[in-house]
């Protein structure tokens, strides 16, 4: 449905609503409306009535509701890196090169603070983690990363890798065939 | 006229008697100085090596994109000491014009890099930073402001400073201190004879000791020992030893020992010695920065600290300084015009009258704390490391200043036993696990009991996030599961009877768990737990971070047990972080004086179980804010911003906690009474408070955690659990479940229903209300 027809909709509901019901402001003052954080729709944050069956004003304030949830997850375009991420990060590698590995650890540091939900820098994180031979952390940084790359399966084939990476770097050679099926099956290289 | 002769054999004896004693004395003397001279030159040579470490708080990054206005740029570089000028063309210096800021960055040495000196044009469009160039206008991606000093390590004792290098003195420095303390300072032994006679005879004729005719030197020594007796016996001393230390040392290390030596002001437990130090505690800059009219105080202040506190002393220490100023031009050492231009100048002491700026005492001991671990004692204070903070001084400053007008508008409101409240507050940033900001109580710079540390107290109703997290870990609960919040009575350990009761004292039947969570009812949290089982329960305070479990009593499920706010944090820090674990660091990285990067903690994450249960918890905790416990705060905060929390209060009202945080930012605050009195608030009317100033005026992101791939969104009754459609039910909440769960429908407003067929229904009454609560507004706090 068009969304102009949605708001009309919606709007003929709480205009009709208005006439008995009277959730919606049944108490002062409206607190404001929230969207919940999936943004699927708004939550309704008032009482229901009990007692009262006064008609009071429609709540024209409240957002229209949005259509139930789809099942299939919709896809996400890869993640990128923000200017200057990308910066820190090719500080980063320079450094790792260089066999600086806490300079490198220092320069990721920075980026997060920048970019933290970015989940390429927790895979950047991890490979770093896999130089300094730390390879719980590295996959751990892998899945910190899953966890923010969903629908991404891109990312997700990157820290799949990683985590593969990592656990045949401690021997968990059946484990590792698992990840690497999986980032292969994402699209990964 | 007759000899009257000594007896030659008397005479022979005399003479070998007088021998002997002035052979003894002589020994006794080359003794003594030998002794003098072990004590002071060690003291020499091992104080230019004592340093305490430097801590710094974390650089402001700038690039384009960035967060951050014109204004508040220009007010995070007064806050470093840069000085607003045109042109800008030294380091320390910036101007603003319109949306365009100039400014001279200061070398500073890094934990990664030294970053060199350099001239950057920023541009601002209203909140965002939209170009960044050097001088050669070509675009700089990212770059570091040199970070705030917010303090050092120093010994037990109290001492602390800032050591310079003679290339960081400002030259005026030593030619007024020997203008005005010691005129020949360039010439003589260690003491001078002229002075100390002049000083005598004003001191004779006084009647008592009021004049020192003590050189640069002698003050030196007399501040190595701490004594300030003012004996002949002492006096003689420190002349030996000032002139035992002219001798060995020459006069460019002595006076730059002086500069980083003399004590200048008091803060609290912690002594000010050194200029370097000083021109920080004074002036919040670099002493190769202060100006003609700033010498001119510090060198005024060097004869009483005390006496001449500029902050406490205005007048006095004005009256010095252009004493200090007049001396200068007589001397020679400055223009008479350039004296007395300077004579016009203020005092420029930084902020308010007690504290001196960027000192945060109770962030600098958790500090301490979590470099122990890895340090000993004496390499922090004594060796001259650099260790970078994790602390933003700006959200510091305002965490203490939400706290503090808090706790002053309780002291002002009709709760008499609210009034002089203390209080705590901690803030983390959530994906990374760094404390950003500590306050250990109402007076935030004061260095005394922590309580964000040292403080544990009964966290209330912010242990029952646990409960339900351990239920949905269970897999046998959803958000829309039911349970009875009724009477409950359990036989303790110790064979009592606990009966908890209902904060309203009421009895609210069968309840959802969102609705036992988001309203913190405790019957039916008790009811829930005692199905879950007090083991799992205990173990998620692992999972979130805590060294050790509770104690399985059934009384932890509404808060017995006792955590400092600091812990708190941490545990709501991984349920921010969607249930990965990052232990809290306060410290990035830690240099040793030649720069070498040393041992500090590192950026750690576990997962602490899977994230369905911790995405499912926090789309609960979004509620308490939309219609439960913490409902009121929407009035205050930003109407985009989504957050999550949790009130709570603890037995009598001793302690009010909330907890809660948004995508950017954990908050915890603790308010309650040092001895434990009934403060008569509840977390919403207290410590709620006090978070939602501070969540108010920060610059976050709302919390909108990325949903796990096998959950699902669907649209329940928030009373009944049952499954409905938000277009004919009043009372319809989105909740996550995994997908495939089976949940019953709402007979009257069942889901599927589409905005038109809702718009002709009849308006339904809501989920019948079960016994002892049908005349209970439902949702009331």
């Amino acid at each position: 449905m068009p969304p102009f027809l949605r708001s009309l909709a919606a709007f003929a509901l709480l205009a009709s609503a208005g006439c008995s019901l009277a959730p919606f402001q049944a108490e002062p003052p409206p607190p404001a409306p929230r969207t919940s954080p999936a943004g699927r729709g708004p939550v309704i944050s008032e009482p229901p009535p009990v007692t009262s069956t006064m008609p009071t004003e429609p709540d024209v304030q409240a957002p229209p509701p949005s259509v139930p949830v789809p099942r299939e997850r919709p896809k996400v375009a890869p993640a990128t890196l923000s200017p200057a991420s990308s910066a820190l990060v090719n500080l980063s590698q320079t450094q790792r090169k260089k066999g600086d590995l806490p300079g490198a650890a220092t320069s990721l540091d920075r980026a997060l603070r920048i970019e933290p939900s970015n989940p390429l820098l927790w895979i950047e994180m991890g490979r770093l983690r896999m130089d300094q031979r730390n390879y719980a952390q590295a996959e751990a940084m892998g899945r910190k990363a899953l966890s923010m790359a969903v629908g991404d399966s891109h990312t997700q084939a990157s820290a799949w890798q990683l985590i593969a990476d990592s656990l045949r770097a401690r021997g968990k050679n059946p484990q590792a065939q698992e990840a690497l099926d999986k980032a292969r099956e994402l699209g990964g290289k | 006229m007759a000899k009257r002769k000594l007896n030659p054999k008397f005479r022979r004896k005399l003479q070998r008697g007088f021998a002997i004693v002035a052979l003894l004395g002589l020994l006794a003397l080359i003794m003594l100085v030998a002794v003098l001279d072990r004590r002071v030159t060690q003291q020499f040579e091992g104080r230019r090596w004592t340093l305490p470490a430097r801590v710094y708080a974390q650089p402001l990054e700038l690039y384009v994109g960035q967060d951050l206005s014109s204004t508040r740029f220009a007010a995070a570089l007064t806050r470093l000491g840069y000085i607003s000028r045109s042109p800008v063309d030294r380091p320390g210096t910036f101007r603003r014009k319109g949306d365009t800021v100039d400014v001279y960055v200061r070398e500073f040495r890094f934990s990664d890099e030294k970053q060199a000196a350099q001239k950057l044009r920023l541009s601002f469009d209203g909140d965002v930073v939209t170009a960044l160039a050097n001088a050669s206008g070509t675009d700089v991606p990212v770059y570091r402001l040199d970070p705030l000093l917010i303090g050092s390590i120093f010994p037990i004792h109290g001492e602390d400073r800032i050591i310079v290098s003679p290339a960081e003195v400002p030259a005026l420095l030593p030619e007024a201190l020997k203008a005005v303390e010691d005129r020949k300072f360039d010439t003589h032994h260690g003491v001078n004879p002229l002075a100390i006679l002049r000083a005598l005879f004003v001191n004779v004729r006084a009647g008592q000791v009021e004049q020192g005719g003590s050189t640069l030197t002698q003050q030196l020594v007399k501040s190595y020992f701490l004594d300030s007796r003012r004996t002949l016996r002492r006096k003689a001393e420190e002349a030996v030893m000032a002139f035992i230390l002219e001798s060995r040392f020459e006069k460019a290390d002595i006076m730059n020992a002086y500069i980083n030596e003399i004590y200048l002001g008091q803060d609290g437990r912690r002594a000010v010695h050194g200029f370097g130090l000083a021109s920080q505690f004074y002036f919040g800059k670099p002493l190769s920065e202060l100006n003609l009219p700033e010498i001119a105080l510090m060198v005024a202040i060097v004869r009483g600290p005390s006496y001449y506190d500029p902050r406490r002393q205005p007048e006095r220490a004005l009256e010095r300084r252009n004493l200090v100023l007049k001396v200068l031009a007589e001397q020679g050492v400055v223009k008479p015009e350039e004296a007395q231009r300077a004579a016009k100048a203020p005092l420029g002491i930084t902020n308010t009258a007690s504290r001196s700026a960027n000192y945060f005492p109770a962030f600098l001991d958790l500090v301490r704390r979590q470099l122990r671990e890895d340090y000993q004692e004496q390499a922090l204070t004594e060796t001259g490391l650099t260790v970078f903070s994790t602390l933003d001084p700006l959200l510091q400053e305002k965490a203490e200043a939400a706290l503090s007008d808090e706790l002053e508008r309780q002291d002002k409101g009709g709760r008499k036993a609210a009034h002089g409240l203390e209080g705590a507050m901690v803030v983390t940033t959530p994906q990374t696990g760094e404390v950003v900001a500590i306050v250990g109580g109402r007076r935030a710079s004061f260095d005394g009991f922590n309580r964000a540390l040292d403080m544990k107290r009964p966290i209330g109703s912010l242990a029952k996030p646990m409960v339900y997290l351990a239920a949905l870990q269970s897999g046998g609960y959803t958000p829309a599961s039911v349970v009875m919040d009724s009477p409950v009575e359990l036989k303790l350990e110790s064979g009592d009877l606990w009966k908890p009761n209902n904060y309203d004292r009421k009895i609210h039947g069968q309840v959802t768990l969102l609705r036992a969570l988001t309203q913190s009812y405790n019957l039916a949290t008790v009811n829930l737990g005692m199905e879950v089982g007090l083991g799992p329960i205990a173990k998620t305070y692992v999972q979130l971070g805590l060294d050790e479990a509770p104690p399985k009593y059934p009384s932890i499920m509404l808060g017995t047990a006792q955590l400092n706010p600091v812990e708190v944090a941490q545990m709501y820090n991984t349920l921010a972080n969607g249930g990965f674990r990052s232990p809290l660091r306060a410290v990035r990285a830690v240099i040793d004086e030649q720069g070498k990067q040393l041992k500090a903690p590192e950026l750690e994450v576990s997962e602490a179980a899977p994230a369905e249960a911790f995405y499912t918890l926090n789309r609960m905790l979004i509620e308490v804010f939309n219609r439960g416990t913490a409902r009121i705060a929407q009035r205050s905060l930003p109407p985009s911003l989504v957050v999550a929390g949790k009130t709570g209060t603890s037995n009598d009202y001793r302690d009010s906690w909330f907890a809660g945080f948004s995508g950017g930012h954990v908050i915890v605050v603790w308010m309650g009474h040092d001895d434990n009195a009934p403060t008569g608030l509840t977390g919403t009317t207290g410590a709620l408070q006090a978070w939602t100033r501070l969540m108010a005026s920060i610059t976050t992101t709302s919390f909108e955690p990325l949903m796990p791939e096998e959950v699902e969104d669907r649209w329940i009754e928030y009373y009944s659990g049952l499954e409905t459609s938000p277009y004919c039910s009043g009372s319809a909440v989105s909740m996550p479940f995994e997908v495939g769960t089976v949940l019953n429908p709402s007979p009257a407003c069942p889901p599927g229903i589409t905005p038109e067929e809702g718009a002709l229904m009849q308006p339904l009454p809501f989920a019948v209300p079960t016994e002892g609560e049908a005349a209970i507004p439902p949702g009331t706090p």
